[in-house]
């Protein structure tokens, strides 16, 4: 009489399907399938699975903010797929002798979307404009070495910098610090968008959807595609139902477990290793772990790639301090390169902790993915060294509140890479930098490494002052880095021609072609 | 004042603008004690890199800045005056993107109740008809069962299915306002109204099975069988007109619910409701979208408990001298 | 939900005669055997009496199906599903018992009172149960889970409060045609303590509805606690909670989806044993049995 529960409810689900697919198959075609075809055109449907938060690109650090109007404004200059500096609004550039003046040449005929014409006014009038304090332009600290701009004729910029900054052209390439005109301002910009971009803004709906409409005039040629339309679909599970049934076109994807069912569905994925990097962060200031032996126990206790096939299934790799392609850290270059339970046992010993220690530790839940997963394995690895992990879960306000104060002795997180490892590591690893109380550690010797890797352009001297930053940063366990994960990116078998890029931009969606 | 208390109307609005001021208070300082701000939540940990200076200016622009009772008593009177206030994520005013998402969440409500009622109700009538017996236990276990499967479970399960394999999914295509495009509207309705009415369908069921129980033993109903009334036309017009009240009723709540309660399902299914709105300005912090939204969900909830309590009184000429 | 109590006895029937009435109906009894097993099963995973470690991986085992060594499959750590379902019921069950308990004790308190007392009593329990009413439950649950430190005790409190006016509803009606009665307005007159007459004549009547309210809310808190955790704002990890399961399995549905089959299962069987028990501890306890079940 009683069917199992299960079965009841598969029956009913099946039957409902069933009745539900009967009633509209007939002749609704608004249902699934793609819009417009033609292998130029058509309009290219991203999932996002929360709404961008702003649209001023001074202010966006989310995501979903940041991919968006990467779309629609210019930078200086831009990064190709491996990561190098390549012309962007600025066509060439010259540094003087000493390095501390920047000469950029702009490209000649570039137009914002209401048509005004783009110069060295509109440059000078940027970049004053991010380094006042009003404006709170997240990016401001980029832009610390330049004293003055100024804009002898309306296609030369003239940047005078306090002392030379190697890594100022790489960190000229975010959306962060795109030009706009000096006629506008981030609250009118913030409302009807305003740049160089290949796409203009077409409309919004907010929390639903924005639509972008190819630009016709960009000086990078018209984008393939006719327009793009950034579509809102809460949850990921719903964005790769949406892909299946062909609705939407593309979507990027963190979890490695979503990445790999929508594999198996007959979707394009396609993974790129990514710039961002997960970390056993150490706040070096506060006990026990000011004392360098403790924190060397802990980095000699773990095995990185235990943490990576628990946490993510294994999907990334592991990896030193630096993670950008041109920079990147060996990640054996440490004390410890493979698991040494003894020898952490004996550096405890040797730091009066004999009987173990307690770390008390914060753990982020929900920002991504793997997140308590690798807290857990942390966990039980250091349990194993007598070293106990005493797990704070803060939702995420909460632990970002903690981690801005530095209100934490150790933490889990997840951090964005950047291109340049100047500009990476810079701002967290000097002592004048913004982010090192968050760091937790600076010293002289870092000091004196970094102002080097500024000093000079030289690639090879550069290559060699960065792996002296990171075998310091190894040496002294300033954290611990485990690995860096994938990106994934998800497409229907139609579209074709995009280039993934490690640091996640989504600029390459203007050479998309969609079937 | 007596004057004011005796009228049952009149105390009834008395009540319920201190019920709405109540949840104001409450939904202010809920709001505030979580840890975060708009400021962090826009920015994340980028937001420890700012300076003081930088600090102090966003805080201006966030309105952060001023004293919290200020802040109270200025979002309240503005409220009074129609200003639901301001989302800088969304560009737009509250009471635009209210005046979007309500029609939405009603619309969902509306139809889930209306398939809650149609399952719900014939499956309490078969249970009724022969109390327990077999139909009554079937109808009892297994129809308890089938409705209790959680509405985010059954709605996970459903949209994944039918995507991968039937290739059909128009909740992925762009929301279709009611007026714009009624087909896609009701094609993007149907698997959400259906898992909410699913879920709608067993405390309907329940309450339905136990108040036709109630009515069929009463004296009037087996007059009305001994006299020879065709024992369907009994159970409907005598036996279920008479038991309506506690189903209007039990309706009536299960509406209200769902006017936030629908959020998860809202999220799966990409539905812009009032509940995807409200769930949207917590995760931003924006304090104004959670705090109106809340203030509307809940006047709103009051208002549709106040028409079925004079729904109850039409239906049931009993009622109407009390 | 309507529920009805005879105002007029003193004695209610005796707990033996209701236990026999309760297993007597059929729905009844299966309702006490569902929650019987799934209690046990909470009480074995919190013991840990689970074949296998429930946080423990297998990665060779990855995404298996039900078979004879994980007789739920595996999850995509390689986790034994079975084993994390007990766990999850363990997890959901402590959450629920906590809140439930909690607002039974508050709301009955703040009701009986309401009650009782009268005037200035009734006056603010009211306005807070109103506004607590009003309040979109689901919402207010999410909104205080979100405020804590993410723990199986703050959600549960979370929970606790949004239920808290059932309670205070549900025994405040009776109160207030108890106190009419002659046998409690005697007990005044005689001069007994309030506190004894709230105890040991008041309590014992009320009962019977307050029993059978803390089973449905039960169902409820289980219900929210699981709509919280897929939404990412439950307990957190690494404890599986039934809601949590089903939001990391979501993905799954179409491919190895006994990891979601297995705790929406369970929580099918749960809910629907406490409705049912609910029902029939309702039916049995219920003096006057106009009721044909």
């Amino acid at each position: 009489m009683k069917l199992p529960s299960t079965l009841r409810a598969a029956v009913i689900r099946c039957v409902a399907a069933g009745a539900a697919v009967a009633l509209v198959a007939t002749g609704c075609s608004s249902g699934g399938g793609s819009s417009d075809r033609g292998a130029t055109g058509g309009t290219l449907v991203v999932g996002y699975t929360v709404d961008p938060n702003t649209l001023d690109p001074w202010k966006a650090t989310q995501f979903q903010a940041v991919h968006l109007l990467e779309q629609m404004y210019g930078t200086l200059t831009q990064l190709d797929a491996d990561l190098n500096v390549v012309p962007g609004l600025a066509e060439k550039w010259q540094y003087s002798d000493d390095n501390t003046t920047l000469t950029l040449t702009l490209r000649q005929g570039v137009t914002f979307h209401d048509g005004k014409p783009f110069s060295s006014a509109d440059v000078k009038s940027s970049i004053e404009r991010i380094q006042k304090p009003e404006t709170a332009a997240v990016a401001a600290a980029t832009l610390k070495s330049v004293k003055s701009v100024e804009a002898p004729d309306p296609q030369t910029a003239v940047l005078r910098l306090a002392a030379p900054d190697a890594g100022l052209l790489t960190g000229l390439a975010t959306t962060n610090l795109a030009m706009i005109s000096k006629d506008d301002t981030p609250e009118s910009i913030g409302r009807k968008p305003n740049g160089t971009g290949a796409f203009t803004f077409g409309s919004r709906t907010a929390g639903q959807s924005v639509t972008l409409t190819a630009n016709g005039d960009h000086w990078g040629g018209k984008p393939t595609v006719d327009g793009l339309e950034f579509r809102i679909i809460p949850d990921e599970t719903s964005v790769v139902a949406g892909l299946q049934s062909g609705n939407v076109h593309f979507a990027t994807v963190d979890d490695p477990l979503v990445a790999r069912s929508a594999e198996g569905s007959g979707l394009k994925v396609t993974k790129t290793p990514s710039l961002s990097y997960h970390v056993l962060q150490f706040n070096a200031r506060k006990a026990p772990l000011n004392n360098r032996d403790v924190r060397l126990a802990i980095s000699c206790a773990i095995d990185r790639k235990q943490v990576l096939d628990t946490a993510a299934m294994g999907e990334g790799e592991v990896v030193g301090p630096v993670t950008s392609p041109a920079y990147k850290s060996d990640p054996n270059a440490r004390p410890c390169p493979t698991r040494d339970l003894a020898k952490a046992k004996s550096l405890l010993a040797g730091a009066g902790f004999a009987g173990g220690v307690t770390i008390p530790t914060i753990v982020s839940q929900g920002q991504y993915a793997t997140s308590v997963n690798e807290a857990q394995n942390l966990q039980a690895q250091l349990k194993e060294a007598g070293i106990t992990l005493d797990l704070q879960t803060l939702e995420s306000g909460a632990y970002v509140d903690k981690w801005i104060a530095a209100d934490f002795t150790a933490a889990v997180a997840l951090n964005g890479g950047r291109p340049d490892p100047d500009g990476m590591y810079g701002r967290y690893f000097t002592s004048t930098g913004n982010l090192n109380k968050v760091a937790g550690y600076s010293s002289p010797e870092l000091d004196k490494l970094f102002a080097e890797g500024r000093a000079t352009t030289d690639v090879a001297k550069r290559k060699e002052v960065y792996t002296r930053v990171s075998r310091h940063l190894e040496d002294n366990a300033v954290w611990v880095w485990l690995f860096a994960s994938y990106g994934y990116t998800v497409t229907t078998q139609g579209v074709g021609g995009f280039t993934a890029m490690p640091n996640g931009s989504l600029k390459n969606l203007r050479q998309v072609s969609l079937q | 004042m007596r004057a004011i208390a005796r009228h049952p109307l009149a105390r009834r609005l008395v009540e319920t603008v201190l019920t709405l001021f109540g949840v104001a208070v409450l939904v202010f300082v809920t709001l505030r004690a979580i840890p975060g701000d708009e400021i962090t939540a826009t920015l994340g940990t980028e937001a420890a890199g700012l300076s003081e200076a930088q600090r102090k200016s966003l805080r201006a622009y966030y309105g952060l800045d001023e004293p919290l009772a200020l802040q109270f008593f200025s979002w309240l009177g503005n409220v009074v005056t129609g200003n639901l206030g301001y989302s800088r994520r969304a560009g737009t005013s509250v009471l635009e993107l209210t005046a979007a998402a309500l029609p939405v969440t009603m619309e969902l409500a509306i139809l889930s109740v209306i398939i809650g009622l149609l399952i719900g109700v014939p499956l309490a009538m078969l249970s009724a008809s022969r109390p327990n017996g077999a139909r009554d236990g079937f109808g009892q276990v297994v129809g308890l069962a089938a409705l209790s499967v959680p509405n985010f479970l059954l709605g996970a399960a459903l949209l994944t299915v039918i995507s991968r394999y039937a290739h059909y999914n128009p909740n992925a295509a762009a929301f279709a306002p009611l007026a714009e495009n009624p087909l896609l509207n009701l094609q993007q309705m149907l698997f959400p109204a259906l898992v909410l009415g699913f879920g709608l369908a067993a405390p309907i069921m329940r309450t339905a099975r136990s108040s036709l129980l109630e009515v069929q033993t009463q004296d009037f109903v087996r007059t009305a069988r001994g006299k020879g009334v065709a024992p369907l036309r009994l159970r409907v017009r005598h036996v279920l007109h008479n038991a309506l009240n506690p189903i209007v009723t039990m309706t009536g709540i299960q509406f209200g619910y769902l006017l936030g309660g629908a959020v998860v399902v809202e999220q799966i299914f990409s539905v812009p409701g009032l509940g995807r709105q409200v769930l949207a300005g917590i995760q931003q912090k924006e304090y104004a979208v959670v705090q109106s939204t809340v203030l509307v969900i809940a006047a709103t909830f009051v208002l549709v408990n106040l028409l079925t309590d004079v729904l109850y009184r039409v239906i049931d000429p009993r009622v109407r001298t009390v | 939900m309507s529920v009805t109590v005879s105002p007029s006895v003193a004695v209610g029937p005796t707990r033996s005669a209701a236990w026999r009435r309760l297993l007597r109906s059929r729905a009844g009894l299966i309702g006490v055997v569902l929650v019987a097993v799934v209690a046990g099963a909470a009480v074995a995973a919190l013991l840990g009496l689970t074949p296998y470690d429930p946080v423990a991986q297998h990665p060779s085992d990855r995404l298996q199906g039900p078979s004879g060594r994980y007789w739920f499959g595996t999850d995509q750590f390689g986790r034994d599903v079975f084993s994390r379902s007990l766990a999850g019921v363990g997890n959901s069950l402590r959450v629920a018992l906590v809140a439930v308990a909690i607002s039974a004790l508050v709301g009955t308190a703040a009701g009986v009172c309401a009650g009782f007392f009268g005037g200035r009593v009734r006056g603010p329990v009211l306005a807070v149960t109103n506004v607590l009413f009003a309040f979109p439950p689901l919402l207010l649950a999410l909104t205080l889970a979100v405020t804590f430190t993410r723990s199986w005790l703050t959600i549960a409190v979370a929970i606790a409060i949004v239920y808290v006016p059932i309670f205070v509803r549900v025994s405040r009606g009776p109160v207030l045609s108890l106190r009419e009665t002659d046998f409690i307005k005697a007990a005044r007159v005689l001069g007994i303590p309030t506190w004894r007459i709230l105890l040991r004549h008041l309590l014992p009547n009320i009962a019977a509805i307050v029993i059978v309210q803390v089973t449905l809310s039960l169902s409820w808190a289980v219900l929210t606690e699981a709509a919280l955790s897929f939404l990412g704002l439950g307990s957190p990890p690494p404890t599986p909670s039934l809601g949590s399961m089903v939001f990391d399995a979501k993905i799954l549905a179409g491919t190895a989806w006994w990891n979601l089959a297995a705790p929406g299962a369970v929580i099918v069987l749960f809910v629907v044993g406490l409705n049912l028990l609910g029902d029939g501890l309702r039916d049995a306890l219920d003096p006057k049995n106009g009721r044909n079940s």
